[in-house]
């Protein structure tokens, strides 16, 4: 055999062992798309967007996987975080998200995704967390949100307005909090924020007429 | 969330699907860090690198032949260029 017909073989070799390889890692990339087209979702959902329509397609696709043995537990478990991300974000006031807020509790109530990494810890009555633990664990979450690697590129201008997005579409007050700061960063560092602090108003105002309401 | 080495490792199986390997090549490279310890990526990787290493020969040889060919014109040797 010629040194290039050698080479030939081994080609064809390596090529149909990549195309088998591929075939048996099917149910993997299924997975993988499904938990990647949630993740976008999710991603969505914090830049405050509406995602009503893509979460009841994700749903429609992907129930009767959900359900079968082939999901393991790791995968059900980020799953379950990014439907509890998502579900803070759903307005309950419109019907369809209320709907969907629904489906994403039956879930958590039929036990088909165990074990969230979101622990609520009780605390005793006794054990009362006085302002500066709670100052501290928020800084600690907002350092969380901000560290997932999604912001790493963007100017802060950019991440800002992501942030109030996230502050008037969802109840956690943090992320009032995080533009607050970042405003009084970007100020002190010589940046025009008066349409930002127009912005933060607004969604506060808002919030509390909502409260009233 | 979804992180980019998991994103690269998916695009990576998809390019391999594609029978696109130099683009799988890429991605795999991407994805590494996160997936060191896992043999079946690790398998798809270095197989993936030797394939394209042999490409990379084949074509090789063949440019060579090529030459050979065009030099030993109607069996009459021409000038080597």
């Amino acid at each position: 055999l010629s040194r290039l017909t050698t080479l030939k073989n081994l080609e064809h070799i390596l090529e149909n062992f990549l195309s088998r390889a591929v075939e048996t890692e099917e149910p993997l990339m299924e997975n993988m798309k499904m938990m990647g087209s949630l993740d976008e979702i999710a991603r969505e959902s914090l830049k405050g967007r509406f995602i009503n329509n893509r979460l009841g397609d994700w749903f429609g696709r992907y129930r009767a996987v959900l359900e079968s043995p082939r999901v393991g537990e790791k995968e059900m478990t980020h799953i379950a975080n990014l439907l509890t991300t998502i579900k803070s974000g759903l307005d309950g006031s419109i019907p369809e998200s209320a709907k969907l807020a629904r489906e994403i509790d039956q879930w958590h109530g039929k036990g088909m995704i165990p074990k969230r990494k979101l622990v609520l810890k009780i605390r005793s009555p006794e054990e009362t967390e006085n302002l500066t633990e709670k100052f501290l664990n928020l800084s600690r979450k907002e350092l969380e949100y901000l560290g997932s690697g999604e912001f790493g590129s963007m100017h802060l201008l950019s991440v800002l307005d992501d942030v109030l997005k996230s502050a008037e579409a969802k109840e956690d007050r943090m992320y009032l909090h995080m533009a607050a700061s970042m405003i009084y960063f970007l100020k002190s560092n010589g940046y025009k924020v008066g349409p930002f602090v127009k912005r933060l108003k607004d969604i506060e105002n808002h919030k509390l007429q909502v409260n009233v309401d | 969330m979804w992180t980019n080495e998991e994103q690269a490792y998916y695009k990576a199986l998809l390019a391999l699907k594609g029978r696109d390997y130099k683009k799988a090549g890429k991605y795999f490279l991407i994805a590494e860090n996160h997936f060191a310890e896992n043999p079946d990526f690790r398998i798809l990787k270095d197989v993936t690198e030797l394939l394209l290493d042999v490409k990379e020969r084949i074509s090789r040889e063949e440019s060579e032949k090529i030459e050979i060919e065009e030099i030993i014109n109607y069996g009459q040797e021409a000038d080597i260029r």
